[in-house]
């Protein structure tokens, strides 16, 4: 086993700090630190006053596919390829950048919580990088939208192109459309 | 528009934007340049300007800053009351994330 740097831990420690408050769960931290899982355990009871919730992380990629976490993960693969590209970061860093980035677009008047969690990210990353999941042109906006690395994408269009009929309708909008109305 | 105003509101613009781009660099290199759509070179230079540089740079008559929309497509977006506003938004970013960066040859 390497010899331990007190120096590597108190960044890794850093970094586990700054995880747990975008809302990482414990696999995560797991995975992208060297930390023992009792330090970590302690680590987010003390920063989130209880215990990290258990069970295993959402292994499905469909998920992604669907309408509007589509949306939200393609918004979010794209700044996570930029900044990979153009501001040469890789790894864990990039991936919490992005999703900064991501928190931002989605603005602070978002009423409803952010679609995608900071683990989700976090697997469509993965995903990527193990050619599950990969992007498609889109033949109207040309923009990149996250779709199976096997699935036929000769002349897709994206979601936001041909919107389904019934997207981003829920009782939560109509509400919210008519507190507006009611507002005014 | 008198061209002396207009001349002072360009320089002051330039001087804003580097002033301002520079402390976003300074910050968080990597999230200033998906910001400021640059390329990483371009980044460096700026960062590195001292105080007297950047109101020389500042001073020309050209603006420094430029249109980043290359595209109508996300500009109609931005600009489209028809839909939703947060909606278009996020479509709008991810097309603009998607462009490249400007580049110093």
């Amino acid at each position: 086993m390497a010899k331990k740097s007190v120096v590597t831990e108190s960044h890794e420690i850093q970094l586990s700090i700054e995880l747990i408050k975008l809302g990482a769960r414990l696999q995560l931290l797991e995975s992208e630190t060297s930390l023992s899982r009792e330090r970590l355990l302690k680590l987010y009871k003390e920063l989130k006053g209880v215990s990290p919730p258990k069970g295993m992380l959402p292994f499905s990629t469909d998920w992604f596919i669907t309408w509007q976490p589509n949306v939200h993960s393609s918004l979010f693969i794209n700044i996570y390829k930029f900044l990979q590209e153009h501001a040469h970061i890789t790894g864990i860093v990039a991936v919490v950048k992005a999703y900064k980035l991501y928190l931002e677009q989605m603005g602070p008047e978002g009423d409803d919580e952010p679609v995608l969690s900071l683990t989700r990210a976090w697997t469509l990353v993965r995903f990527f990088d193990s050619k599950m999941l990969s992007t498609a042109c889109c033949t109207e906006c040309s923009g990149h939208f996250v779709v199976h690395q096997l699935d036929l994408n000769a002349g897709y269009t994206c979601g936001l192109c041909h919107m389904p009929s019934r997207a981003g309708k829920t009782r939560k909008a109509k509400e919210a459309a008519q507190a507006a109305v009611a507002m005014a | 528009m008198d061209t002396n105003v207009m001349m002072a509101e360009i320089r002051d613009a330039n001087l804003g934007y580097l002033m301002l781009a520079q402390q976003m660099i300074r910050a968080d290199k990597a999230t200033a340049i998906y910001r400021l759509g640059v390329s990483s070179g371009i980044a460096d230079l700026i960062a590195g300007l001292n105080n007297a540089q950047i109101l020389k740079l500042s001073g020309t008559s050209m603006m420094l800053a430029r249109f980043r929309f290359e595209d109508g497509a996300i500009l109609g977006m931005l600009t489209n009351y028809n839909k939703d506003r947060a909606l278009s938004q996020s479509h709008a970013a991810i097309l603009m994330a998607g462009q490249g960066v400007e580049e110093i040859a």
